[in-house]
């Protein structure tokens, strides 16, 4: 994903299909038992024994959180200044971080992802919104913004290499293990090719996923 | 003029009150609040105008004893509806209601699980100005927060106006995000045309990680929280 990409085009989406779909050892799939199960262990149980108020004890109700997944990115309305578009892995991983005081949210936010994705498996993606929830204008036109700052970014940093079908494709193979590592899409793009302002919290990051999202085949 | 006229002419009096009175339909939000275990709850509803989370306070009412409520809205729009019961996580959501229309929402909260992280409110007082001949009243409010992660939910309600106010942090605080501090919040009210009555009075406090303290209402005097099973 950046500009001194040196790979021919596609050929690191080839290869990461390849790896998928003969599920070599040490990487599992989003969605694969462990990972799952690990993130339902996250949304139900607070790691602080002295504050377990966990993401469970006020989102309880399974079908309240099917949709959840599917409805991002989007706009996050947090108190100003972080209020903004955001990856599902990246509302995650501020809910954690602020919820269960994590030093270090990724593995958290990585699985519970993974869990959310899986309880929304088969919910076709709807970003910017969820089912039975209102629509604000004003969210959709941020998410529009987002998309627009991505398909910038993608075409200025990725596009010499990676045909974007191709890498959109790929969205939901994220988050996955990694030999004892999860890895979430965000941190993926954070190391390729040394993508320096990438960083996996980035509004940057949150645009170029928004737009893939976008050129999701439908 | 007829008796016959007469009956005329007020019979469309009455049917044009009607039309006005359809014409101007309400613009409202009405609820339900029950515990995960189906009890009823009263306690308060308060509105944010706008986004959710922008700390633009707006409205409120009292959630009556069989935990109904209803919110008289001037226009339309956007709004972050948030309900709180004494005993239980406080509830916060986006919600768009047309206008004239009635917004029906139904609320679910869930009890705290422990009170150990909850803010503290130790004492709420009301102090005329005396430079300013009582014209101006300051209601204050001492919090503290085992965590110290207040957020700006330091709320105060006054009940007889419908008016919610974020009250004032001891210090300037950067960023709505950032952790406030503990200490006395206060608020100042014009009380030149109306003395301030204490029993209108409510107040409630919510830190960042949606730990919430007791409604205190009048006569003001903090309580052991408790846990509710």
């Amino acid at each position: 994903m950046a500009d001194d990409c040196a790979v021919t085009r596609g050929a690191g989406v080839r290869v990461a299909l390849l790896l998928a779909a003969v599920g070599l050892p040490g990487l599992a799939l989003a969605g694969s038992p462990d990972l799952v199960a690990e993130g339902e262990r996250w949304w139900t149980k607070s790691p602080d024994p002295a504050n377990p108020v966990a993401c469970a004890t006020c989102h309880w109700d399974p079908g309240a959180t099917r949709g959840w997944a599917a409805s991002f990115p989007k706009w996050k309305p947090l108190p100003p200044p972080g209020a903004r578009v955001m990856t599902l892995f990246q509302a995650n991983a501020e809910a954690v971080t602020r919820h269960y005081r994590l030093s270090d949210p990724r593995r958290a936010a990585a699985t519970i992802t993974a869990y959310l994705a899986a309880q929304g498996a088969g919910v076709p993606p709807s970003p910017g919104m969820s089912a039975g929830q209102p629509v604000f204008p004003k969210r959709l036109r941020a998410l529009a913004a987002s998309v627009e700052r991505g398909r910038a970014l993608y075409t200025r940093r990725c596009d010499a290499c990676h045909r974007v079908g191709d890498v959109a494709r790929t969205l939901t193979a994220y988050p996955r293990v990694v030999g004892d590592r999860v890895e979430s899409l965000e941190e993926y793009v954070e190391l390729h090719r040394r993508a320096p302002i990438l960083s996996w919290n980035s509004q940057a990051t949150a645009d170029l996923i928004a737009y893939l999202t976008e050129e999701l085949p439908r | 003029m007829t008796r016959r006229a007469l009956v005329a002419l007020f019979t469309l009096l009455s049917m044009s009150l009607a039309l006005t009175a359809a014409g101007e339909a309400r613009t409202a939000i009405t609820g339900t609040v029950k515990s995960k275990a189906g009890l009823p709850l009263p306690g308060l509803a308060l509105l944010e105008k706008g986004e959710i989370h922008n700390n633009v306070w707006d409205r409120g009412v009292l959630v009556d004893a069989s935990g109904h409520f209803t919110i008289e809205l001037a226009e339309g729009g956007q709004y972050g509806l948030h309900v709180y019961a004494s005993g239980y996580i406080y509830s916060p959501q986006a919600v768009r209601v047309e206008a004239g229309k009635t917004l029906e929402v139904s609320v679910t909260l869930v009890p705290e699980p422990t009170r150990a992280n909850d803010p503290v409110i130790k004492r709420a007082g009301f102090f005329p100005w005396e430079a300013r001949q009582g014209k101006v009243t300051f209601v204050k409010l001492d919090v503290a927060d085992p965590d110290d992660d207040l957020g700006p939910q330091v709320m105060a309600f006054n009940a007889a106006a419908g008016r919610v106010y974020a009250m004032e942090p001891p210090r300037k605080v950067r960023t709505l995000k950032a952790n406030f501090p503990q200490g006395v919040y206060q608020l100042e009210i014009d009380t030149s045309q109306v003395p301030i009555n204490p029993r209108d009075w409510h107040f409630v406090v919510a830190d960042h990680q949606c730990n919430t303290t007791d409604i205190l209402s009048f006569p003001h005097e903090p309580k052991s929280p408790r846990i509710i099973r």
